[in-house]
């Protein structure tokens, strides 16, 4: 492609990006009704959708795009701002521009009648144009920029109810463990930086970069007349996962992510499924070169509990929102896994297939929500309208809602013929290759993604059978009956369209084989290894004829006995249904230790440091009223004292000074008298 | 007259002004100040647009300075000792220029929430106009001897406007405050005694207490007490590195560094919001500003020296002021100790001593300047309304002060490091810098700048707590329906000044070559300097 194709591109992708910042800002400064906004989003997601669609086009399989102005200049050091789209980063902004634009149309009839309603529109128009930005741009630290900002707009639409307590404690909550995420995301930075003195990711991370010509040698780590030493190499990769593992709500950072389903469903699907999440996993792969074996090992076992914790949460939820959450979060460690054992592109697929289904879940649990809270409202019932244990049945009421939700559920799952399939196997069976040259101990790593995919089949399984299988457990508790209605229709069409995209022609048109997946093709990384291998035909075939079982198992616990084995005095449901105990220990020994930490802080500040001053102070006015006390009674004491004994002299003498003749004579006779006395006398001896 | 001295003396000859009109006029007094204060701020907005930032980079060349005026002021001549000479010496480089465009903003909107002062106008608004000059001056000063003039005629308005116009405990707090920076600039001006028998302007042969000449090791006397070839001692320390260090020990109280910022809390907190404005906006950067100009350039050699320390202080500060922040009921000291925590990162940028650390502490101040601002105006609007600002007094604020909630969301997003904000730029950079001062130059090691980044979290751990706790849930009130009543939202007033702010912080965070590029040359000079010791 020549240049001036190049700025083209450029530019439709740079309007792309702009055009939700134009919402964002456009809702926000000019006033009107509180419930302004939805047709200008609407219409500005719409056009990004179809610019990314463009962009999409020229892009994929054509040589990367890469344009950049000068930004500013610090010393000697000149930053740049750019736009960098290679397939990556295409294939992402088409797949942020199409969910978001469907879940902006979703949510036009799922959040009507809410007050205040502008500042939904205008902060998912931030969301999106920090997405969009976070995916196109060229620097590392731009794209920190907008790793922070999509951190803010989720914080700001998962505080959207803002006068309920739970909503503002999770919004600060995951903007904070996302703050510390990004911590080590900036030390990563500051390592990239010292090392290499750019920050612009296709010098630094393209084939040939400054990265891959960067060497260990001698136990350090050396670029061109740079060095450090080589332990810097693996801090700068694990503080970039770290980061990621903020983001992508992966072990030990993952406790925000359930907490933030406080937010509109719509907001959890957009932001906290399908697209910001997922944002750790892209970031791992635009800085791939830069992690060494080590740090790769740490990112599966890492990916790989997460996904079995998470998976075990979610077998014991109640909460038809939380359920989704922690498969969420399970879902995003199988894409870690598959970065850290090199299936680079399987992650990246996997990735652009969940974001569908897993987007789908969501809006369907909101469809049913919805309508339970519709429910709610209408009867001014007391319950919990996201709790599957009041649903059931409701597939009679809402066929369409039940139909898209059990496809994304299959996908979910891996059902051949589903996306879903074609993703995760491929995850499954890198991952046991990737075992074959690992040491005794790390072979676990597959066989715990094994087991975390059953899991993964029993537990949606559970919640599609209690939520509409069955009949509505809501009529026994209350004694009534109750009807439900099928969502309104803008809302089932954005639920058909999703569900079209579980389905595998989008991704292959070979159902079974990943590797024939245009995506997989596309990132260009198709693993070496050959289909000879075993593994290729007897994973599939374990996973599935094992799913087969587990969910015909739970269709007999939650359908046809209707009744499942009561295991909730077990030790272990205890440990799944309180998240591993997680939240606690993070509350009493961080939360309160920090908390009590700065009140000591705060006191030794005042009683030590002020203490001291004041002490100071109180000595200063203390030597002064001493000095004061010498100054009277010793200075000013001799000074009186002599001017005292004058006075006494002079009172003595004035008494001399009668005035009367005969005194004054008779003195003088006295005195003239005892002269001759005492001149006789004196001369006698 | 140039362009410089009109930026000093405007508020002063307005203020004298002030001082002769009769009193039954006071209720105009306001007027004439923000009419002084507007054509200082057009000044100095002309001042920067015509400010060549790579060609005048300053430091310790007269002719890199613009704007210089150079003006015999006292001669003296003391016979066998030499002729005492002090200069009314005055120009401006990319250390000092940013400063005077911050100092003129922040004084407008000082002056916009002085509308609330209702008792003893001429006072009050005579001495905000001399401070403003002080103010001004000290940023302009290029002889030591007019500095410290400039420097210690701050004093007298702030302990005045503390102690007349502040609260409860006020003469507590002004005395605590102006003996605290006494003491650091008293040992101040024994140093100055010292450099200026040191120091020789090379052109006339007399002593001096021109600062640039003092940059110059050529110009020490040799055998003086601060010739860096002499190697003095005082008391057991090499004379240079004592005399850093008190210069240094004085311009920290200004900044402040911890342990020496008890005097902080209390001043703002008894301060009246335009004083507190004005500290926390353009007094604390006088401290930064001093250890660029004055401590690193004269005594190089002693900064290198004590970098470490520097730079530990620095961490320190970011850490202690944040947990301090963390532990406050009171919205004022909250924002008083995240200054602490926010003007550590100027110290180790400071420390660093690379492009990248400087530039970011510059930008460091600059920001904390508008930012600081905005939070303490903001304090006050509550303050007014019901004269109450313990952070459990109040729940739910967002309901009823739906502008007052979004400015506070800005300020403090912003505060707490939010990119596209201007704070963002500066402390990453001077995070950078330290992180990168390893590598460069061996003064700083990387520990620092890690744990430095931990401010970071915890700047949101406490603004967002603070957000959670005042603004969100079910509206609740200690003051009940009264409080409800007068806690009305932001008048077109505040609003003006608000937005202003949050518009000079945004811009400088989406296109900080505004502030970079004019001061990038006076940055690598200073670093030049710096390196040559």
């Amino acid at each position: 492609m020549d240049t001036i194709t190049q700025e083209t591109t450029c530019i439709l992708a740079l309007v792309a990006t702009l055009m939700p910042l134009l919402s964002f800002a456009g809702i926000l400064l000019v006033p009107g009704r509180t419930d302004r906004g939805a047709f200008f989003s609407i219409l500005n997601i719409s056009f990004s959708l179809l610019l990314s669609v463009l962009v999409f086009i020229k892009v994929w399989d054509q040589p990367v795009v890469h344009q950049q102005l000068e930004w500013f200049t610090i010393g000697n050091w000149h930053f740049k701002a750019g736009i960098l789209i290679n397939n990556l980063s295409a294939l992402m902004l088409l797949l942020i521009s199409l969910i978001a634009a469907l879940v902006h149309i979703y949510s036009l009839k799922y959040m009507e009648g809410d007050p205040y309603l502008f500042r939904y529109w205008a902060y998912l128009g931030l969301f999106c144009f920090s997405m969009f930005g976070l995916v196109i741009t060229d620097s590392l630290l731009l794209l920190y920029m907008f790793w922070e900002l999509v951190g803010f707009s989720s914080y700001l639409l998962i505080g959207f109810w803002f006068t309920r307590k739970a909503a503002v404690q999770a919004n600060k909550k995951a903007f904070i463990m996302n703050r510390l995420g990004d911590l080590g995301f900036l030390t990563g930075i500051m390592i990239i930086f010292t090392q290499f003195q750019t920050l612009d990711i296709s010098l630094l991370f393209s084939e040939g970069g400054f990265v891959s010509h960067a060497t260990i040698q001698n136990g350090f780590w050396v670029f061109s007349s740079n060095k450090m030493p080589d332990i810097w190499l693996t801090i700068a990769g694990l503080a970039f996962f770290f980061g990621a593992a903020a983001k992508s709500a992966q072990f030990p950072l993952h406790t925000w992510l359930p907490d933030a389903m406080e937010g509109p469903t719509s907001v959890s699907s957009l932001i906290h499924a399908a697209t910001m999440v997922a944002a750790g996993v892209f970031l791992l792969g635009r800085i791939y070169p830069i992690f060494n074996s080590e740090v790769l090992l740490v990112i599966a076992v890492i990916g790989a509990f997460t996904a079995f914790m998470a998976a075990t949460i979610a077998l014991v939820q109640n909460d038809i929102k939380r359920i989704l959450a922690f498969s969420t979060i399970s879902q995003l460690g199988f894409m870690m896994l598959a970065m850290g054992v090199g299936a680079y592109g399987s992650a990246i697929f996997h990735l652009i297939t969940h974001a569908f289904f897993k987007c789908l879940l969501f809006l369907s649990a909101g469809a049913v929500i919805h309508e339970m809270h519709h429910l709610k409202e209408k009867y001014k019932l007391d319950i919990d309208h996201q709790d599957i244990r009041l649903m059931g049945g409701l597939r009679k009421f809402m066929p369409l809602t039940f139909i898209t939700m059990l496809l994304a559920a299959l996908a979910l799952i891996g059902i051949p013929g589903t996306s879903g399939y074609l993703s995760k196997d491929a995850i499954l069976i890198q991952a046991f290759e990737w075992s074959e040259g690992q040491a005794g101990f790390w072979k676990v790593i597959p066989y715990s993604a094994l087991i975390t995919s059953w899991l993964t089949a029993f537990y949606i399984s559970r919640l599609i059978f209690k939520v509409f299988f069955g009949r509505l457990r809501l009529n026994d508790i209350c004694g009534q009956t109750f009807s439900l209605h099928e969502a309104p229709k803008i809302m089932t069409y954005v639920l058909v369209a999703l569900a079209t995209f579980c389905l595998f022609p989008f991704f292959s048109f070979n159902p079974l084989h990943y590797e024939h997946s245009w995506i997989i093709e596309g990132l260009n990384v198709v693993s070496n290894i050959g289909r000879v291998n075993i593994y290729h035909t007897l994973i599939p075939a374990a996973v599935n004829l094992f799913a087969v079982l587990i969910i015909y198992l739970s269709f007999t616990w939650y359908v046809k006995r209707g009744k499942s084995p009561d295991l909730s005095n077990s030790a272990l449901f205890r440990f799944a249904e309180n998240q591993w105990y997680f939240d606690k220990i993070y509350q009493n020994s961080f939360v309160n230790g920090i908390l009590l930490l700065s009140r000591s802080v705060f006191a030794f500040d005042k009683a030590v440091v002020d203490g001291f001053v004041n002490l100071l102070g109180r000595a200063t006015v203390l030597i002064a009223g001493l000095s004061q006390w010498l100054d009277r009674r010793v200075v000013d004491g001799v000074v009186n004292g002599a001017g005292s004994v004058t006075k006494i002299i002079g009172n003595f003498a004035r008494h001399f000074q009668t005035g009367r003749l005969q005194h004054y004579l008779v003195t003088m006779l006295l005195i003239v008298l005892s002269f001759f006395i005492i001149k006789y006398f004196s001369q006698a001896i | 007259m140039s362009l410089l001295s009109l930026l000093i003396f405007i508020p002063l000859v307005a203020g004298l002004i002030i001082l002769l009109l009769p009193s039954i006029w006071q209720q105009h007094y306001k007027y004439l100040a923000l009419g002084a204060i507007v054509v200082q701020l057009l000044l100095s907005a002309y001042v920067y647009l015509n400010f060549d930032g790579s060609v005048y980079s300053g430091i310790d060349t007269q002719s890199k300075y613009q704007l210089v005026e150079r003006l015999p002021w006292i001669r003296l001549d003391l016979g066998s000792f030499g002729a005492l000479e002090i200069d009314y010496f005055l120009g401006i480089d990319g250390l000092s220029m940013p400063f005077l465009v911050l100092s003129s903003l922040v004084m407008l909107v000082a002056l916009i929430s002085s509308w609330e002062i209702k008792d003893n106008l001429k006072g009050f608004f005579a001495l905000f106009l001399l401070l403003d000059t002080a103010v001004m001056g000290v940023f302009c000063a290029l002889d030591f001897f007019l500095f410290y003039v400039f420097y210690e005629l701050m004093l007298l308005p702030l302990y005045f406007l503390i102690g007349m116009w502040g609260g409860i405990r006020r003469e507590y707090a002004a005395i605590k405050f102006f003996l605290y920076t006494l003491f650091g600039s008293v040992f101040m001006l024994l140093v100055i005694i010292g450099l200026y028998f040191s120091v020789t302007d090379p052109q006339t042969g007399n002593h001096t207490f021109n600062m640039l000449h003092m940059m110059n090791p050529d110009n020490y006397v040799q055998g003086s007490i601060f010739s860096a070839l002499a190697n003095q001692e005082l008391f057991g320390i090499p004379a240079r590195l004592l005399a850093f260090i008190v210069l240094f020990i004085a311009f920290a109280i200004k900044v402040p560094v911890v342990p020496l910022h008890t005097w902080l809390p209390d001043a703002h907190v008894e301060a009246p919001t335009p004083v507190s404005i004005i500290l926390a906006g353009i007094l604390l950067k006088i401290g930064g500003y001093g250890i660029l100009r004055i401590c690193f350039s004269i005594f190089p050699d002693a900064a290198i020296e004590s970098a470490w320390w520097l730079g530990l202080i620095g961490v320190v500060s970011i850490i202690y002021g944040a947990l301090n922040a963390l532990a406050q009921k009171d919205l004022k000291r909250l924002i008083a100790y995240s200054s602490v925590s926010h003007m550590g990162f100027v110290m180790l940028g400071i420390a660093s001593v690379t492009s990248e650390g400087i530039s970011g502490a510059m930008m460091q101040m600059i920001s904390h300047g508008f930012l600081s601002s905005m939070l303490f105006f903001l304090v006050g609007v509550i303050y007014t309304r019901v004269h109450d600002r313990q952070i459990p007094n109040f729940r739910g604020l967002a309901l009823i002060m739906p502008k007052y909630t979004t400015f506070v969301m800005i300020a403090f997003f912003a505060s707490l490091g939010l990119p596209g904000f201007s704070a963002f730029i500066a402390e990453a950079f001077s995070l950078i810098g330290a992180f990168n001062s390893e590598s460069i130059n061996g003064l700083l090691p990387r520990w620092m700048a890690v744990c430095g980044s931990l401010g970071m979290l915890l700047g949101a751990a406490y603004l967002l707590w603070t957000l959670q706790r005042m603004f969100f849930g079910k509206t609740r009130l200690w003051g009940g329906e009264d409080w409800r009543q007068k806690l009305t939202d932001l008048n077109g007033r505040e609003i003006f000044a608000l937005t202003s702010l949050s518009v000079m912080a945004l811009l400088l965070g989406i296109i900080p070559s505004l502030a970079f590029d004019k001061m990038n040359a006076s940055v690598l000079e200073l670093i030049r300097l710096v390196n040559l010791r």
